[in-house]
């Protein structure tokens, strides 16, 4: 199954950081949505799924298979960093069909893929400018189409909705969710906000110092009882 | 209401203006006294040799210079590879060095047998004009290897792993995001390179000598003057290798500034 992954006592040292010993699995199709406070090892935790730190302590399996031993581009994983990554020497447009181009894709399958992706995100009117000209939210839109382009399996996003107002938030959920709908694609993401990773995620995963504490469905995140952290986290004491 | 004086900046403009100053007299006494010679510099057959020979064999250890470079901070700054800071220190190590003593190294290196079964099938070094250009590869490897390193360093690895998730393989990251994204330094570190071989002389003159015409490079046939007590004949060459370097840096800018433009607004 496409889009599946499985984390098996996975342990990563970063600096004086660690991330101890995660165990999760998210099916194929799933929205799964992490919680925790800034420096809880959040966006560490994304970078090894895309298998930036594979061949440490346990292991991890996308599709059944150990990342490392995939090729990175047949992981078939979208990153949306929390700061963009967009290429700063490059537009807006051949930001996006990168990957195409990367891929030997014809220039009219180029163009047609990006258009169709910035109508999507209504960004079409950016596309001759470079990265260091726009707003956050665009270049978050961006980078989501630059991803969007290779139709990946798995999307990360590294607290995608952060940089927005809470009109554009409202109108990026759904957009989230049309993609979702149209990519039947896995997916990740990061948020701060408790009520975010209720409306999108059917499942929410809740990272303390490095540890991840608990999973739960996410209509029983405000209902269910923790350890005592764990309700500190959520303000309930 | 005028705006209060700003004495952190005034400052600085009078400390500039004193660095300007000092650089400035140096250039003006070499102006000064070379200018009135500079048409018999120019017709002469040695100095024309010369400057020839400077520019032939500087543009030369520049491209060397810049294909070892280039893959060699890659490696420093990218990969795995054993012994990575070891490395980057004995690369370095020579940055303190007088030339005329990494000429001399190089002199004794050649001189050893291995070095005469080059000259054996012909590729001679003491002695001759592919000396010069080792002289410089020598002198100038580890600074423009330092100044490209510096840079690579500066460019966030994780955009290479953004690109190679989306289907470029390392060389292609490499091509399209950190050559690009390094261009300037690039750009900067060459011209330097460029500039630091042509004005080579210690590393030159230990392995090479100065032989007329031979081995005779612009810094050498100005040491030649001098020794000869010929010091209007100097300062004309330096005023050559002085309109060499404004052009340089005219040819520098003009890239960066045609770089600039296609840019954007930044
Ligand atoms: N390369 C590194 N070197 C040293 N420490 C690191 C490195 N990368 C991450 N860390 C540390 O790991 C910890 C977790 O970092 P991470 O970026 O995953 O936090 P986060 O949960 O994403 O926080 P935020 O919500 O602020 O983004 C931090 O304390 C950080 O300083
Ligand atoms: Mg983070």
């Amino acid at each position: 199954m496409q889009g599946d992954i499985k984390i098996e006592n996975f342990s990563v040292t970063r600096g004086k950081f660690r991330l101890k010993n995660i165990n999760l699995k998210i099916k194929s199709g799933e929205i799964f949505a992490v919680l925790g406070r800034t420096g809880a090892g959040k966006t560490v935790l994304l970078e090894s799924i895309i298998g930036m730190y594979a061949g440490k302590t346990g292991q991890i399996l996308i599709n059944g298979k150990m990342v490392e031993g995939i090729a990175i581009v047949d992981r078939k994983i979208g990153f949306v960093y929390q700061d963009y990554q967009l290429f700063p020497h490059m537009k807006v447009y051949d930001n996006i069909t990168y990957g195409l181009k990367m891929h030997k894709k014809s220039k009219k399958e180029q163009s047609e893929q990006a258009e169709n992706l910035m109508q999507l995100l209504g960004i079409s009117y950016i596309k001759d400018q470079y990265p260091c000209t726009l707003s956050g939210g665009e270049c978050q839109r961006v980078a989501l189409a630059r991803t969007l382009a290779l139709n990946p399996s798995i999307l990360l996003l590294d607290e995608p909705f952060s940089a927005l107002d809470p009109a554009t938030k409202q109108k990026m959920y759904q957009e989230i969710l049309n993609i979702h709908e149209k990519f039947h694609c896995t997916i990740v993401f990061v948020t701060h906000d408790f009520k975010e990773a209720q409306l999108l995620s059917n499942r929410v995963g809740i990272l303390l110092n490095g540890e991840l504490k608990t999973i739960v469905n996410s209509n029983e995140l405000l209902t269910s009882s923790y350890e005592q952290d764990v309700e500190e986290f959520l303000g309930r004491k | 209401m005028k705006e209060k004086r700003d004495i952190f900046s005034m400052i600085t403009i009078m400390i500039a203006l004193l660095v300007i100053l000092f650089i400035g007299s140096a250039i003006c006494a070499i102006i000064i006294g070379g200018f009135p010679n500079l048409l018999d510099a120019f017709s002469s057959k040695e100095i024309r040799f010369a400057f020839g020979l400077s520019i032939s064999t500087s543009c030369i250890s520049t491209i060397v210079v810049m294909v070892l470079a280039l893959p060699t901070a890659y490696a420093l700054t990218r990969t795995n590879m054993p012994l990575k800071k070891a490395a980057g220190v004995i690369i370095e190590l020579t940055l303190s060095l007088p030339f005329i003593l990494l000429g001399l190294s190089l002199l004794i290196l050649f001189s050893t047998n291995a070095g005469k079964m080059l000259k054996d099938i012909g590729f001679k070094v003491i002695f001759s004009p592919i000396g010069i250009i080792m002289a410089h590869i020598l002198v100038n490897l580890p600074y423009a290897i330092r100044l490209i390193r510096t840079a690579m360093e500066e460019v966030d690895v994780r955009l290479e792993f953004i690109a190679q998730s989306l289907g470029a393989s390392k060389f292609k990251s490499f091509l399209t995001i950190l050559l690009p994204m390094c261009k300037h330094s690039l750009i900067s570190t060459t011209i330097l390179t460029w500039s630091r071989a042509l004005g080579e002389f210690g590393a030159t003159l230990m392995l090479v000598g100065i032989t007329r015409f031979k081995t005779e490079t612009l810094p050498g046939s100005i040491y030649l003057s001098i020794s000869t007590g010929n010091n209007s004949m100097a300062m004309a060459t330096a005023t050559i290798m002085l309109i060499i370097s404004a052009v340089t840096i005219a040819v520098s800018n003009y890239i960066n500034h045609s770089k600039q433009l296609n840019r954007g607004d930044r």
